[in-house]
C-alpha cells in the first residue's frame, strides 16, 4: 500500500508540476519591471543590434529589464493572435508593416496616439511607413525601418547587347526581348502565391495608374497585360509562379536572369554571393513611376500592463545613433527623413535608388482585410500566367472578391 | 504488479479494498487530464468555434452563435470541392502505390541475401528524412529551368520541351503525389516486413508438401495471414496522408491558382492567412467527420476480425 501511494503521489505532483510549469514564467519582481519583447530578426547583425539597444536600455534604467524573443516571421501573426484570446502578448513587438492595420482593428495593439503626440517626431517619417501604422486616426506604432523595390539588372548582358536600363514600360519590353537567350531570361519577378507575389505586382498595378480601391479598372489590365506578355513570349519564366524573391535574387546572382524585380534587403546577398556584375535603377514607368514599401513597425501589445514603459523603450531606441546602427546591419532604409539624409545610404550609387525612392514609395496600408485581397491578386496573377484564364476574366474575378474588402476611399 | 496479487496478498479489510478501487481511478485521472486538456479540449473548442463567425474583428471579444454560417459558406465555395477531390485523389494514388510497392519490396526482403540489412536500413533513410528536406529537394529536381527531372527525361528523347512540373495545374497535384509516394514506400515496407517475419514457416512448408506455387502461397497464405497488418497499415496510411500538409505547403503553396490545394491547407489558408477562424474550423470539422467515418469502418472490421 505505502509504496503504490508514494508512487501515486508522484505521478500526480510530476503531472501538476508540468501543468504549472507551463504559467510559470509571467509577473513583475517587487519594484522592477520586466518587459517583453518580440522579433523576427535572424542574422548576427541585427540580434547584435537589438540587444545592444535593449542592454544600453537596462543599463540607463537599472529597474527595467527587457526579454527579447525571436519568433519566426511565420508564426509571428499565430502567436499575437492566440495570446491575444488569454490578454496575453509581448510589451513590445515588430509587425510587418503590410499586417499592421488588421491587427490594429483586431485590437490587439495598443492605441498610443497620445505618447506619440507627446514624443512630437512624427513628422519626421516619410508619409509611405507612417500610414501603415496608422488605423481609423489612430497611431499604432512607429517605423522600424523601410525597404522598397527596384530594378536589378546585369550589366554585363547589357553592355553585351549595347542597350541601357529601361526607364518605361515600353523599353522594358524591348529590352527583355533583347535579352532573353538560351539559359537566360529577361526579366524576373516573384509570383509566388504568398504575400511576395502581391508585393512585387502592386507597384506595376500603381505605375499603370491603378490602386487597389479602383482595381476594376484599365489599369489592372495594363499591369497584368505586361507580365502576361513576358510570361507569353518566354522573355520571363513561368516558374516565375513558384519563386520566391530569395530564389529570383539566386537566379539573378548565377547570371540566369538580366533584370529582376527586388528589394534593399538583398543588397547585402548580391555583395556577397553575386557572380554577376549588376546595378540598380528605379522601376520603369508606366503612366507614372511608383514602388511599394515593406518594413516593419514597433508596436506595443493592447494586453501590455507597462504601456508608458514600453514606448520610453521605443522612444530610446529610436535615437537616431540608435536606429541607425540598427538599419545598417539589417539592410533597411531609414523611414525617417533626418535618418534618411546620412551618408551611408546616400553615397552608395545603389542604396541611393532606394533612398531616393522613399520619397514615393506607398505602403500597403489596405485596411485590415488586406490579407483576402492580396490573395485574389495572387490567384489572379497565377491564373493568368500559367494560361489558364484570359487576363480580362482574371482581372474581373479579383476585382469581384477584392470590391467588398477594399476600403472605399 | 497486478492488482489481482495486491489483492491477494492483504484481502484483510473491505475498506482497504475500496480504497484500492479509489487508487486505480486516481492512477488513470493524468490520463484522463492530459486527453481532457490536450484533445478534447481543443476538438470541442474547434466545434464551437466553426458554430459561431469569428474573423480577425472579433477574435478578441465576444463570439456570437451563427449556426451553420461557415458550414454553408464552405459549401458554396468551389474551392472547396476542389481542395477535397484533390485530398481525396492524393490520398488514393499515394496509398495504392506506396503500399504496391511497399509490398513487393517487403516480400523481397524477406528472404535472405548478403546486404540484406544494410539495404533495408538505406531505404528507411528516405523515410526518416526531415519532409522540409526532401520536398525542397524534389521543387528543385523538378523545376521547369534547371531541374534534373527535365534534363533526364529530355536527353531519353521523352519530352522534347521542359516541362514546368509544378507551375502547370495538369501536374502539380501529380508533381507532389509522386513526391509523397516516394517517402511513404519505406514505411509501408517496413511494417510489412514485420508483418510477414511473424508468419509461422510451418505453413508454407506444409502447402509447398501439398504442391501449392509461389503465387497460391501468397494468395491463401501470405494475404490472409497478413490482413489485419494490411488493414491498419491502410487505415493509418489513408489518416496520414489524407492531412499531409507540409509536403505540399512547400512544394506548391496548393498552386498554382487551386491546381494542387488540398483540405488542410485549404482550412489553414482560410484561419491563419485570410483569418476566417470560423470558416476554417467548419473545414476542418468536415476532415474530422470523414477520417472518423474511417476510423469506425475500420473498429467494425477489425473487430469482425477478432471475432472470427
Amino acid at each position: 500500500m505505502r509504496g503504490k501511494m508514494k508512487a501515486l503521489f508522484l505521478t500526480l505532483s510530476l503531472f501538476a508540476l508540468a501543468l504549472t510549469a507551463c504559467s510559470a514564467g509571467s509577473g513583475t519582481d517587487s519594484g522592477k519591471v520586466t518587459l517583453t519583447w518580440w522579433d523576427t530578426m535572424t542574422t548576427d547583425g541585427s540580434v547584435t543590434a537589438i540587444n545592444n539597444i535593449i542592454s544600453e536600455y537596462e543599463k540607463a534604467h537599472p529597474n527595467v529589464k527587457i526579454k527579447r524573443t525571436y519568433v519566426s516571421s511565420s508564426d509571428i501573426k499565430n502567436k499575437l493572435l492566440l495570446g491575444s484570446i488569454g490578454n496575453q502578448g509581448p510589451d513590445i513587438v515588430w509587425i510587418d508593416s503590410a499586417d499592421h492595420q488588421t491587427f490594429a482593428a483586431a485590437g490587439i495593439l495598443a492605441d498610443i496616439s497620445s505618447e506619440v503626440k507627446a514624443w512630437g517626431q512624427g513628422d519626421l517619417y516619410y508619409d509611405g511607413p507612417w500610414s501603415s501604422t496608422v488605423y481609423d486616426g489612430k497611431n499604432y506604432g512607429v517605423p522600424v525601418g523601410s525597404n522598397n523595390l527596384a530594378l536589378f539588372y546585369n550589366k554585363d548582358m547589357f553592355d553585351q547587347a549595347g542597350i541601357k536600363p529601361p526607364a518605361n514600360w515600353n523599353e522594358l519590353k524591348e529590352d527583355a526581348k533583347l535579352l532573353t537567350q538560351k539559359n537566360v531570361y529577361g526579366f524576373a519577378v516573384s509570383a509566388v502565391k504568398t504575400e511576395e507575389g502581391t508585393f512585387q505586382f502592386l507597384p506595376f498595378l500603381l505605375q499603370a495608374g491603378s490602386d487597389i480601391p479602383d482595381f476594376d479598372s484599365q489599369g489592372t489590365l495594363d499591369a497584368v497585360n505586361l507580365y502576361d506578355y513576358m510570361a507569353k513570349n518566354n522573355y520571363m519564366s513561368r516558374e516565375v509562379i513558384t519563386q520566391k524573391q530569395s530564389d529570383t535574387a539566386t537566379q539573378f546572382a548565377a547570371g540566369k536572369v538580366a533584370m529582376m524585380v527586388n528589394g534593399t534587403w538583398q543588397i547585402p546577398f548580391l555583395q556577397k554571393e553575386g557572380k554577376v556584375n549588376w546595378g540598380v535603377v528605379p522601376l520603369p514607368e508606366g503612366k507614372t513611376g511608383a514602388t511599394v514599401l515593406g518594413g516593419e513597425n514597433w508596436a506595443i501589445s493592447a494586453a501590455s500592463k507597462h504601456k508608458e514603459a514600453a514606448f520610453d523603450v521605443i522612444r530610446f531606441a529610436n535615437e537616431p545613433d540608435r536606429l541607425k546602427k540598427l538599419l545598417q546591419t539589417n539592410g533597411r532604409l531609414p523611414s525617417r527623413k533626418d535618418l534618411l539624409r546620412d551618408a551611408f545610404w546616400q553615397k552608395d550609387p545603389q542604396m541611393k535608388v532606394f533612398a531616393d525612392a522613399m520619397e514615393v514609395a506607398k505602403a500597403r496600408a489596405y485596411g485590415p482585410d488586406y490579407a483576402g485581397i492580396s490573395e485574389a491578386i495572387q490567384t489572379m496573377l497565377q491564373q493568368v500566367l500559367t494560361g489558364q484564364t484570359s487576363p480580362e476574366q482574371a482581372v474581373q474575378t479579383a476585382a469581384d472578391k477584392i470590391k467588398p474588402l477594399a476600403p472605399n476611399n | 504488479m497486478s492488482d489481482q496479487s495486491y489483492s491477494a496478498a492483504a484481502p484483510r479489510t473491505s475498506k482497504r479494498l475500496r480504497n484500492t478501487a479509489w487508487t486505480r481511478y486516481l492512477f488513470v485521472l493524468p490520463v484522463i487530464l492530459f486527453l481532457l486538456v490536450f484533445i478534447i479540449f481543443p476538438i470541442v473548442y474547434n466545434l464551437i468555434l466553426s458554430f459561431q463567425n469569428v474573423t480577425v474583428y472579433n477574435f478578441k471579444g465576444h463570439h456570437a452563435f451563427a449556426g451553420l454560417a461557415s458550414y454553408v459558406k464552405t459549401f458554396k465555395d468551389p474551392v472547396f470541392y476542389t481542395a477535397l477531390g484533390n485530398s481525396v485523389l492524393f490520398t488514393v494514388l499515394s496509398l495504392v502505390f506506396q503500399f504496391s510497392i511497399g509490398f513487393a519490396l517487403a516480400l523481397f526482403f524477406n528472404r535472405s541475401f548478403p546486404g540484406r540489412g544494410l539495404m533495408r536500413s538505406l531505404m528507411l533513410l528516405a523515410w526518416m528524412l526531415p519532409v522540409v528536406i526532401t520536398a525542397s529537394v524534389f521543387q528543385w529536381m523538378l523545376n521547369g529551368d534547371y531541374g534534373v527531372v527535365n534534363y533526364i527525361l529530355q536527353s531519353l528523347g521523352i519530352i522534347h520541351e521542359p516541362h514546368s512540373w509544378l507551375s502547370e495545374n495538369g501536374t502539380a497535384l501529380l508533381s507532389t503525389i509522386v513526391a509523397n509516394i516516394w517517402v511513404g514506400i519505406p514505411f509501408n515496407m517496413i511494417i510489412l516486413l514485420s508483418g510477414l517475419q511473424g508468419l509461422p514457416e510451418q505453413l508454407y512448408e506444409a502447402a509447398k508438401l501439398d504442391g501449392a506455387g509461389k503465387m497460391l502461397q501468397f494468395r491463401h497464405i501470405t494475404l490472409p495471414l497478413m490482413r489485419p497488418t494490411i488493414l491498419i497499415l491502410l487505415m493509418l496510411g489513408i489518416i496520414n496522408t489524407f492531412k499531409v500538409f507540409d509536403m505540399i505547403f512547400i512544394m506548391t503553396a496548393g498552386g498554382p491558382v487551386n491546381s494542387s490545394n488540398v483540405l488542410p491547407i485549404y482550412a489553414y489558408q482560410l484561419s491563419f492567412t485570410k483569418f476566417q477562424f470560423s470558416q476554417g474550423a467548419s473545414v476542418s470539422m468536415i476532415m474530422f467527420a470523414i477520417l472518423t467515418v474511417l476510423a469506425v469502418i475500420y473498429l467494425r472490421m477489425s473487430s469482425k476480425e477478432e471475432a472470427a
